[in-house]
């Protein structure tokens, strides 16, 4: 069993440790420092929260996303035929991103995440995985004014960003986490994201994870099975239905377990972990899983974020002695 | 006051520089909590006066002393609530989201003060504002309850209290906002207890704002809200939420939001009287009120006075037409 997390770990700390992406960002704003000192401080903290999740415990970090203002427009700014327009709610979360307006033809130009992947590598000493939003959910959070269809949009994403899997596999990523929270809401949609996800995964050999969250696969269960990823990331917070639902047919992948609340400061007991994973033991053997939060952290303060990292590996270690 | 077309808005205005300073000095512990209520004080008079050189029929008291809505009643409830880290809202933005910590339980009045304060200066009604219980939950961490319907019904408990002490100083109006509601559609009959909790036997005429949402699949469960009055956010959507109540019965009043909160440009004489008439073709004068799609506070004092300006020209040039007087 390894732990992981989802991603988007939050930005800045509280006192007194001092905010200093928010300062620099709000400098950068005022034209008081130039682009160069502000990519310097995002490479300072992107350091500081490998080290907290290394320290945490967590086996598989990411990058924290420091960089990104959200898992859509870190996209849609750097892939050609997006511009991007006002603040809109992620989701029924109580936080906004700028939403991505596709007004040409989408076209992958360079790389965009391999720079700050081989970055995040060199600072951490342990295994980092790399997000990408997958084409669902970018083009389900975008607003289509240059496509015929909504499938249209969603099959030319899921051919751009397969140059951007690519690319991440010639850097020599060792784990591509894709994010399809979106589906969740639209499960009727489940044919086409299957024909964009084989599309834009078609061969590449890197290992790549599905993770989606706010919600449960019913509807979804086994086919979601059947996708190109060796394992199926899920949310067991919002989605409490997924522990009965995996267990009505073999799960022939690895899961990503979402068990640690990442939207609420309550921290989970050692025993609830252990709990929630003896939970899916009899669908999924214990090295099948990889526990993580049930989705991005940046919804918490800084240090809950950590207390519950911390938490979740303890009772990973806990349920290793009891169920392994 | 006229006999339709009543015109108000939605309650929070924009701070003047002055009282933002002095919010920021207070945090920073650089002056007393006297010192900034004097201030807020000064604000509240200003905003009285501009509803009234505008012209507005129900005033509010533009929630001066409030940083966000709540925040505001969180900090209050000091035995049940916590103010905890940051969170990012957005781009640069962070907020401290509130944490509930113990049972909920009214400790005292919060909002009367400065209700009465507003209300002495003017002869015109001013609504008692309110956060919403579905809303106070929903924007906040739950470390307490088990359950969001249990955290909902005891929140409703304590803002009724609070509609409660605003009415028995003499609040005509008191508006109750759930902005959260239209991010969960599906828990509309949560809403609902909520707010029929925080509205029992009040005389006053109750209100709720809500913001633009998906509400075509949950309509007959706003029909039948416990409130006297809807108030919606219509003009940043082109009016397309007026086709519900086209296709069913409402028998409410409804606040039309007719003025785009979000934008700079002042709308126009004409754009105004056309929404209108729009809300006119659905529901009779009387039942309809004019006012803003949202809160104020986030446009310049300047825009929001040009904006309130047109749009009371605007509902007098209509109600001319319709032969009500002003």
């Amino acid at each position: 069993m390894l732990t992981t997390v989802v991603g988007s770990y939050p930005k800045i700390p509280n006192r007194p440790r001092p905010a200093r992406l928010r300062a620099a960002i709000a400098r950068f704003d005022r034209g008081e420092i130039g682009e160069d000192e502000l990519r310097r401080v995002e490479d300072e903290v992107t350091i500081e929260v490998i080290q907290e999740q290394v320290e945490a415990g967590i086996d598989i970090v990411s990058d924290g996303q420091i960089r990104w203002e959200d898992d859509q427009t870190y996209f849609a700014r750097r892939i050609g035929g997006f511009t991007i327009d006002g603040l809109i709610r992620y989701f029924d979360t109580n936080t906004y991103y700028r939403q991505p307006v596709v007004t040409g033809a989408v076209q992958w130009r360079e790389p965009i995440a391999v720079n700050d992947y081989r970055f995040a590598a060199a600072h951490s000493s342990r295994p980092v995985k790399t997000l990408v939003t997958g084409p669902y959910t970018m083009a389900a959070l975008s607003a289509n004014e240059h496509y015929g269809s909504f499938g249209e949009l969603v099959l030319a994403l899921a051919r751009e960003l397969r140059q951007e899997v690519l690319a991440l596999e010639k850097a020599g990523v060792p784990l591509i986490q894709v994010s399809e929270p979106a589906i969740l809401k639209r499960k009727e949609d489940f044919p086409l994201f299957r024909q964009a996800l084989e599309q834009m995964m078609e061969g590449v050999a890197v290992e790549a994870h599905l993770y989606t969250w706010f919600g449960d696969i019913e509807g979804l269960f086994p086919q979601i099975l059947d996708l190109p990823f060796s394992t199926i990331g899920l949310d067991f917070v919002m989605g409490p239905a997924n522990y009965e639902i995996i267990s009505r047919a073999p799960f022939a992948k690895k899961l990503g377990l979402g068990i640690v609340d990442a939207r609420n400061t309550r921290l989970e007991t050692v025993e609830q972990i252990v709990e929630r994973i003896r939970r899916v033991s009899d669908v999924v053997p214990l090295d099948g899983i990889y526990v993580n939060p049930s989705s991005r952290l940046e919804y918490l303060p800084r240090e809950v974020a950590e207390a519950k990292l911390k938490r979740m590996v303890e009772g990973v270690r806990r349920a290793q002695e009891v169920l392994g | 006051m006229s006999e339709g077309l009543l015109t108000t808005t939605v309650g929070s205005f924009p701070k003047p520089e002055y009282l933002t300073r002095a919010r920021s000095q207070f945090s920073l512990g650089k002056i007393s909590r006297e010192e900034l209520a004097a201030l807020e004080r000064q604000a509240i008079a200003e905003v009285i006066r501009l509803q009234e050189e505008v012209g507005l029929d129900i005033l509010v008291h533009g929630e001066m002393e409030r940083g966000d809505m709540v925040a505001y009643f969180a900090e209050l409830l000091s035995e049940s609530m916590a103010i905890g880290g940051l969170v990012r809202s957005y781009g640069n933005r962070y907020y401290r989201k509130p944490i509930i910590i113990g049972k909920l339980h009214w400790q005292g009045p919060m909002a009367v003060e400065m209700w009465r304060y507003a209300q002495g200066l003017t002869d015109k009604p001013v609504k008692g504002m309110l956060t919403g219980p579905y809303t106070m939950v929903d924007w906040s961490f739950d470390e307490y309850y088990d359950s969001r319907r249990e955290a909902v019904l005891d929140m409703a408990r304590v803002i009724h209290q609070e509609a409660v002490e605003l009415e028995k100083a003499g609040a005509r109006y008191i508006q109750v906002d759930e902005p959260a509601a239209s991010t969960r559609p599906e828990e509309m009959e949560l809403v609902a207890q909520g707010l029929a909790v925080v509205t029992e036997g009040l005389k006053a005429k109750t209100i709720t704002h809500m913001c633009y949402g998906d509400f075509a699949s949950v309509f007959d469960q706003i029909v039948r809200l416990p409130i006297d009055q809807l108030d919606i956010e219509t003009a940043n959507s082109g009016y397309d939420l007026l086709e519900l109540f086209r296709r069913h019965r409402f028998d409410k009043e409804v606040a039309l939001g007719v003025l785009d909160v979000h934008s700079h440009r002042v709308e126009t004489l004409e754009e105004i009287k056309e929404g209108i008439r729009r809300g006119l073709e659905v529901l009779p004068p009387q039942r309809l009120y004019i006012d803003p799609d949202c809160g104020l506070k986030t446009r310049t004092w300047d825009e929001a006075a040009a904006k309130l300006r047109v749009m009371v020209q605007a509902v007098r040039e209509v109600r001319r037409e319709l032969g009500i007087e002003d």
